[in-house]
């Protein structure tokens, strides 16, 4: 009887839950820095950590810093927390900091128990800079990060990672195994060998419906899929392109009714393409279907279309050889908007230009940046997809972002 | 026989008489209804799979049509293959439209197509691939004439609503749809557990049957299904396509409601056993009473006739010596004296009959007897009447001790009324045997008389109350009733075997109880 009451009193054992990530393509390695991320990258928030990063509202949240108050909107002066360890079990000092974000383009001075970390880039907003710099430590010829993970092992297709204190009901083994091809993925999903996989796209949620080991998770998408108009056009064709294409009309043309997170808008009836040389548009990758949308709604000012590869188009937007080119611009968090837009940014590689933008960005007013964005529209911003994601039925709570798709994994809870 | 037992006796009768006969014919209609259960749910599973398969079917039709309806009409425009680039806007399953021509590089080719395909398409044929897996969803390629010769409009067609489709099939809470290729490539599959396959091109469990079924080898209606379950199927083929549609669903679910049916009426029928059972006992033993009552009656007024009759020849005889006495006559006293002695000792036997009724043989108070040894006291017990009649007594013992077990007092008494009666039957001069012997496992006592012996018509009923001929006096017919009882409370059994003129035998049997020598209870000796 004591040992039936025994039984009877004690929880049965939470099974480990191991996320297997299924990608496709070439894993590559996982660091914290560099200009071309490599697939294991979406592991950099589990292993390497950030001094903040940003809530879903958009504000400033601290993870390695313990105290951050902003001193200008290029500069914030943040204290360490003192208990953080990297996990080779140094602990963080600032030192480490100053290693770590000054290969981020920021510069970083001790200031009297604090460091102050300033943009080396006039003009770009810290926070945009802060929420891409991860603090790091080479040790023993690896470079170690301070997250809850740590690299186990690492081979050409697959990523090893274990919590570094193991934690119950959470997720404390993580593997990225990389296939070749997304139908190889998709594959290995379904028939459970992965239980999870990212970057779903809309028309392909469907194979995951009613699987009982999977379930199929959203989250608010920080790019917006647009047409980036050649600055060389004159802002008044710019601002009626912007109207023309920021529509209704083209956005279920290219995407159907449901599958943007924009609200309806009319379509403007009186908008004027005006008359005038057939309109370039460039496009690349998976924006085939919205250049001939736009076309068509350009109507007698839709030009050729050429469809082209990614580095061809990096090619041709130098070149200039463009009306308007189809990309994927951050629109998340506001702050993000300088990288795009900001004058002599090394993302803003349309070579956009517009004072006011600039000024408002500097001094981080993203209203009046918007405004003035919209005054002398860059873009017709087009839609902006949901993250979407599918992943094992067991997690109980599992969320996208807010700006890492998968910088929550190490909360997510496993189903008792 | 108890009460009880005979109520149950007559329930099981009635319950096997009439009840079985409707529980063996109710579980043949459940048989029946189960079997038509899982038919009907069959059929329904072919109507949907055939429904699926036109709509399939049609779909295919319908998107070549349009195909060729747009290869008709743009392509001899000037600006045709823009306008062939923007039919996919509008018709985006018919993916990627293009003009084929002998100059288009072999890469931009439809590459499903062979060569001879390709060449039939330019000489203004319409040709079609079989349907493959592109990307993440089933595609055809297919080309049309364009109206024009060396010149075909070519598309791949995105299969991805017929996938859709597939998938939406529910049927019931776990039922689903599964397509397949002409080679047995799931191409769709509505089970989220059988969906890999789709992708990775593994066979499943119905891969043969699916393209046996194309090719004419008729598949089965139940079968275990790649998931593992044990489904109902039903299919259908689509030639012209290379398809076939399998629409499955667990056996558990498809037979639900005939399963709970068969439940119900299996319980009910159950219930309607236990309760006729329950009803006809309680009936069975009502009417049992009644009888009872009615055969007490019946044996009260038996015993009142007997007595009546019997009394009042006493009675008669008490008056005829009352009327002898009332003459004061002195040389009568020795006559009235006779009279009375001999009527205080008829009385007394009567009342010793009825006395012997009230006495209940009780199997746990048996003791120990032996019956050579139990006759030879019969034997002296019935002396002094023997000698009355002029009768001897034999007693012919069996060669060695036979022993029985009883209620000694009970069996004295049925034993010295068989030997009265021999007595009182005999003539004078003759005798009466006494035999012991065992026979057929059986400790037998055996009562022989050489009198007028017992009609054949009257053997029947001679055990049977108040049946006696005799009536003569101290006879109420109560006598060899009562050896029965005891027979009977023993587990042994009395007959008779007799010749009218030759006399009668009386055997009464009683079980052997082994040997019984150290028996600390030494035979009795009746004094």
């Amino acid at each position: 009887m004591l040992l039936t009451a025994f039984i009877g009193c004690t929880a049965p054992p939470v099974p480990p839950v191991v996320v297997t990530v299924a990608l496709w393509g070439p894993l590559g390695e996982l660091a914290p820095t560099g200009s071309e991320p490599a697939l294991a990258s979406i592991a950099q928030p589990w292993v390497y950590d950030k001094l903040v990063t940003v809530d879903a509202n958009g504000e400033l949240k601290p993870i390695l810093a313990s105290r951050l108050e902003r001193v200008s909107n290029q500069q914030v002066r943040i204290e360490l927390r003192p208990d953080a360890t990297f996990s080779d079990g140094a602990p963080v000092t600032d030192a480490d900091v100053v290693r770590s974000l000054e290969s981020d383009g920021l510069s970083v001075a001790p200031a009297a128990g604090a460091l102050v970390i300033q943009s080396r880039q006039p003009g770009l907003p810290i926070d945009a800079l802060l929420l891409q710099a991860y603090v790091f430590r080479e040790s023993q010829g690896r470079v170690v990060g301070s997250g809850p993970f740590a690299v186990a092992s690492q081979s050409a297709s697959e990523l090893r990672l274990n919590r570094r204190i193991p934690r119950p009901g959470r997720v404390n083994e993580v593997r990225l195994t990389a296939y070749k091809t997304p139908r190889d993925a998709f594959a290995h999903t379904l028939k459970g060998d992965a239980n999870l996989i990212i970057d779903v796209e809309p028309r392909s949620v469907e194979f995951f419906r009613d699987v009982p080991s999977l379930q199929i998770i959203h989250g608010a998408g920080r790019s917006t899929d647009a047409l980036v108009f050649n600055p060389a056009l004159a802002r008044p064709d710019r601002v009626q392109l912007a109207e023309a294409l920021a529509s209704t009309q083209l956005r279920e043309l290219a995407y159907g009714a449901t599958e943007c997170a924009e609200k309806a808008t009319t379509p403007r009836s009186d908008v004027s393409l005006g008359t005038g040389r057939g309109l370039r548009i460039l496009s690349w990758g998976p924006f085939e279907r919205l250049a001939l949308a736009t076309r068509r709604i350009l109507a007698a000012r839709g030009g050729e279309i050429r469809h082209v590869t990614p580095q061809q188009a990096l090619s041709l937007i130098a070149g200039g050889a463009f009306d308007m080119v189809t990309a994927r611009p951050l629109r998340w968090p506001p702050g993000s908007m300088a990288l795009v837009w900001r004058t002599g940014s090394p993302y803003n590689i349309f070579g956009y230009s517009n004072r006011t933008v600039d000024r408002a960005l500097e001094n981080g007013d993203w209203a009046a940046a918007e405004a003035a964005l919209r005054d002398d529209p860059p873009a017709a911003l087009v839609c902006t997809h949901d993250h979407i994601a599918v992943v094992d039925a067991r997690i109980v709570n599992p969320r996208l972002g807010p700006y890492e798709t998968l910088e929550t994994l190490p909360e997510w809870e496993v189903a008792r | 026989m108890t009460r009880r037992r005979i109520a149950l006796l007559l329930t099981a009768l009635v319950a096997t008489s009439g009840v079985l006969p409707l529980l063996l014919l109710a579980v043949f209609g459940l048989q029946i209804l189960r079997d038509r259960g899982e038919r009907a749910s069959q059929e329904a599973l072919e109507a949907i799979a055939a429904q699926a398969g036109t709509r399939i079917a049609t779909y295919i039709v319908q998107q070549r049509e349009m195909l060729r309806a747009i290869g008709t009409a743009v392509a001899d425009e000037a600006d045709a293959a823009r306008r062939l680039a923007d039919v996919s806007l509008d018709a985006p399953s018919l993916g990627k439209l293009r003009l084929v021509s002998t100059e288009t590089s072999p890469r931009e080719l439809p590459r499903m197509l062979n060569r001879e395909q390709i060449a039939a398409a330019l000489r203004g044929n319409e040709v079609a691939s079989e349907t493959y897996i592109a990307e993440l969803s089933p595609a055809m390629d297919v080309c049309v004439p364009s109206g024009k010769l060396g010149r075909a409009v070519c598309a791949t067609l995105d299969l991805l609503e017929l996938q859709r489709q597939v998938q939406r099939i529910r049927i019931g809470e776990q039922g689903y749809a599964l397509a397949f290729d002409r080679t047995g490539r799931l191409v769709a599959a509505g089970s989220g557990a059988m969906r890999a396959a789709v992708l990775s091109g593994e066979p499943v469990a119905e891969s043969a049957l699916a393209s046996g079924l194309v090719n004419g080898t008729p598949a089965p209606t139940r079968l275990r299904s790649g998931d593992g379950r044990d489904v109902l199927a039903g299919w259908t083929s689509l030639p012209n396509l290379g398809w076939s549609i399998a629409v499955e669903q667990p056996a558990e679910e498809a037979l639900r409601g005939a399963r709970t049916a068969l439940k119900f009426l299996a319980s009910g029928a159950v219930l309607t056993l236990l309760i006729s059972i329950a009803v006809g006992s309680a009936f069975a033993r009502r009417m049992l009473t009644s009888l009872e009552l009615e055969e007490r009656f019946k044996t009260a007024g038996r015993i009142a006739t007997g007595v009546t009759h019997d009394l009042g020849h006493r009675l008669t005889i008490l008056q005829q010596i009352e009327q002898l006495a009332a003459m004061n006559d002195a040389d009568y006293l020795p006559r009235i004296r006779e009279s009375l002695a001999g009527e205080v000792s008829t009385l007394r036997r009567f009342v010793a009959d009825f006395s012997d009724l009230t006495r209940e043989a009780k199997p746990a108070d048996f003791l120990p007897i032996e019956l050579n040894a139990f006759a030879e006291s019969v034997r002296l017990g019935a002396q002094g009447y023997a000698k009355e009649a002029n009768v001897t007594i034999e007693l012919q013992p069996a060669p060695s001790k036979l022993w029985v077990r009883g209620d000694r007092y009970l069996l004295e008494r049925a034993a010295l009324n068989l030997t009265r009666n021999a007595i009182e039957a005999s003539k004078p001069g003759s005798a009466v045997r006494l035999r012991i012997e065992r026979g057929n496992g059986a400790a037998v006592l055996a009562v022989e008389d050489r009198g007028q012996g017992v009609e054949p018509d009257r053997i029947a009923t001679l055990f049977e109350s108040f049946s006696s001929t005799k009536r003569t006096g101290a006879h109420v017919g109560m006598g060899l009733p009562n050896v029965r009882r005891i027979a009977v409370a023993h587990g042994g059994t009395v007959s008779v075997k007799s010749k009218p003129g030759e006399g009668s035998t009386f055997t009464l049997s009683l079980p052997v109880s082994g040997d019984q020598s150290s028996s600390p209870l030494a035979p009795a000796t009746m004094p």
